[in-house]
């Protein structure tokens, strides 16, 4: 764990995170419940301890850049974005509103926060890697974190990227797979599974660290040694649990959740309850 | 709370309630595969969305999610037509289209093969935004030499689309939207490759359109007759080949013409009937009705068809606007 934050600080922040996920999606039943609890602590981690940026100024060229390229994890990507103080948090509850820049799949309309506009799953680790290349050629000490998804990765422009970043030895680059092993269809290995991924994608030249994805001081310590490694991108296996953090939700394993009014009430009040 | 949680069931992208939605397309499907031992499905991790979740379970054997995976769908289609299948792909339309154009065109077009493309999701009829969002996948697919492209007015003609798709002896592409809700009863009218089909009759003004801005167009043809303008209304469900007879025909007997789709103005039905007209020798007053070459934004589709401009309220202003 780094030294300069407080652990506790942090895991408060998740649970106030994984508040505003229910509070957004549960008006319209619009949005990803269980991915946004199952992420909220890696969103935590690189936006309130990791990072470096400039709320005020997001189009600082030096910035370390977040690039989420599972666009529609947005619930907890906006709450994030707004607590860290991109915008308001009132705007929150426009989420996914007619008109509301606010929308379902992230786009770059809301501001110059969302790196890429990234829908279309599978294009976005390629623009970190662009932009990741440009800052070296300019000298910039900028990093590049790309959030992807386990599914996502089923895409075969991920892998002509990851190729690339391993063959240049891209070493500030850090992927990290949302490892929630579900896709669309429900787990991941109905359709296809990713695995061996850590022998995948050492062999395609990464520095490669599996870890506890809802565990906040474990991952810092991951980008910590990701930071550290010279000559290679690196790559963390961020194993996550969907729905985190309620327990009538922990483990159910699906893309998308009915959310009725009755459960969201009660996992508001069971994360009102830690806080 | 557990008794609610058993209820918990996965929705999907287009589904966010409880009761199930018809699904007439995959229903036509699965019918046509019992009887045609060639036909073989295809899907990248959007099975509910696109009513192929039958196929999956009826017929397991030819079936295959491919993961996330659109490219090596279209080409994996295209060596399993080149054995003989015929197999029906399915994603999203702006997937399934615009992000996959060399694999359609080199492993499905130029062979001729008989590899059908089936996207959900057509034009702004959608929450999930403009990278979900196909408004020029009609264009691109129109420019493919050997493509045939259909495109439903509403379920009651989803049934048909199976049936067309089957006798083009080639490439398809099939633009598709799921109801939302379960539709009121209708006897639809006979489909045919190549035919557009006559919804109403008028002599003022022709609106030709497609897809889910045919019934737009009914209602503004209403709205039309009331301040006494007569709108013959066409449904061209067959956007390639096009009826050019019909356009021609309606051309010389309405004397004013637009164009309706959920899509830009460039390059889809509008700019068919243009060419068409066009090389037909005919002027006319005319103007073409779709989203004016610009990104759109994710939001309910009643809420977009007004914003851009699709619906009936946009439709009677553009044919006020050249009577
Ligand atoms: C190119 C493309 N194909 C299909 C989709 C539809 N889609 C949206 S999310 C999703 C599943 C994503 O799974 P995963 O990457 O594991 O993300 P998770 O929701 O688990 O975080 C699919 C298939 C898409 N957005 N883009
Ligand atoms: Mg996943």
């Amino acid at each position: 764990m780094r030294s300069d934050h407080n652990l506790k600080d942090l895991e408060d922040i998740a649970t106030k995170l994984r508040l505003h996920v229910v509070n957004m999606v549960a008006p319209s039943g619009q949005g990803y419940v269980q991915q946004g609890l199952g992420a909220a602590d890696i969103f935590t981690s690189l936006y309130f301890a990791e990072a470096k940026m400039d709320p005020k100024n997001p189009t600082w060229a030096d910035r370390d850049r977040i690039f989420l390229t599972t666009a529609h994890n947005t619930a907890i990507f906006y709450a994030t974005l707004g607590e860290r103080g991109f915008f308001d948090t009132e705007r929150l509850s426009t989420y996914v509103t007619d008109g509301s820049e606010l929308e379902i799949n992230s786009s770059e309309r809301l501001g110059p926060f969302v790196e890429a506009t990234c829908g279309s799953l599978g294009q976005g680790l390629s623009v970190a890697i662009g932009c990741a290349i440009a800052a070296k050629r300019q000298g910039r000490t900028s990093r590049f974190y790309v959030i992807i998804g386990d599914g996502e990765m089923q895409e075969g422009q991920v892998w002509e990227a990851a190729m690339l970043a391993g063959a240049k030895g891209l070493d500030n680059l850090c992927l990290i797979v949302d490892y929630n092993f579900v896709q669309s269809e429900g787990a991941m290995d109905k359709v296809m599974s990713l695995e061996p991924l850590m022998d995948k994608m050492a062999s395609f030249g990464f520095a490669c660290q599996e870890v506890d994805g809802n565990d906040i001081g474990t991952l810092l310590n991951a980008y910590d040694i990701a930071r550290q490694t010279k000559g290679k991108p690196s790559f963390i296996k961020a194993n996550t649990i969907m729905g985190k953090g309620v327990a009538s939700l922990e483990g159910l394993m699906f893309h998308q959740l009915r959310f009725p009014q009755e459960v969201a009430d009660s996992a508001r009040a069971e994360l009102e309850a830690q806080l | 709370m557990s008794k609610t949680l058993t209820q918990l069931e996965a929705a999907d992208f287009i589904n966010r309630s409880f009761t199930p939605l018809p699904r007439s397309y995959g229903d036509a499907l699965v019918e046509a595969a019992l009887q045609d031992d060639r036909i073989t499905a295809l899907c990248a991790d959007l099975v509910p969305p696109t009513e192929t979740d039958r196929f999956r379970d009826e017929l397991p054997d030819r079936f295959l999610n491919t993961g996330i995976a659109e490219a090596n769908m279209i080409g994996m289609a295209g060596g399993m037509a080149r054995s003989g299948e015929i197999p029906f792909c399915h994603s999203f339309c702006a997937f399934i289209t615009k992000r996959v154009l060399d694999q359609i065109t080199m492993q499905a077009a130029y062979p001729n093969l008989p590899v059908k493309i089936v996207g959900f999701l057509p034009g702004i009829a959608t929450i999930l935004g403009v990278s979900h969002q196909a408004i020029e996948d009609v264009a691109i697919m129109r420019a493919v030499p050997n493509m045939a492209i259909f495109e439903p007015s509403g379920p009651e003609y989803h049934a048909a689309m199976v049936e067309m798709a089957l006798a083009w002896d080639g490439p398809v592409y099939l633009r598709m939207k799921r109801p939302d809700t379960t539709p009121a009863a209708f006897t639809p009218q006979k489909l045919e490759i190549g035919k557009g089909v006559i919804r109403r009759e008028g002599s003022d003004i022709t609106i030709i359109s497609a897809g889910i801005c045919v019934s737009e167009a009914l209602i503004a043809a209403e709205a039309l007759a009331k301040d006494g303008i007569e709108a013959r209304v066409i449904d061209m469900a067959s956007l390639k080949p096009i009826d050019e007879k019909l356009i021609i025909d309606s051309a010389k007997k309405t004397g004013a013409m637009i164009t309706v789709e959920n899509h830009s103005i460039i390059g889809g039905l509008g700019s068919a009937v243009s060419e068409t007209l066009m090389e037909a020798g005919i002027g006319l007053p005319f103007k073409r009705v779709g989203i004016n070459d610009q990104f759109c934004e994710g939001g309910t589709t009643a809420y977009l068809m007004n914003k851009f401009g699709i619906d009936c309220e946009g439709i009677t202003a553009a044919a006020k606007s050249i009577l």
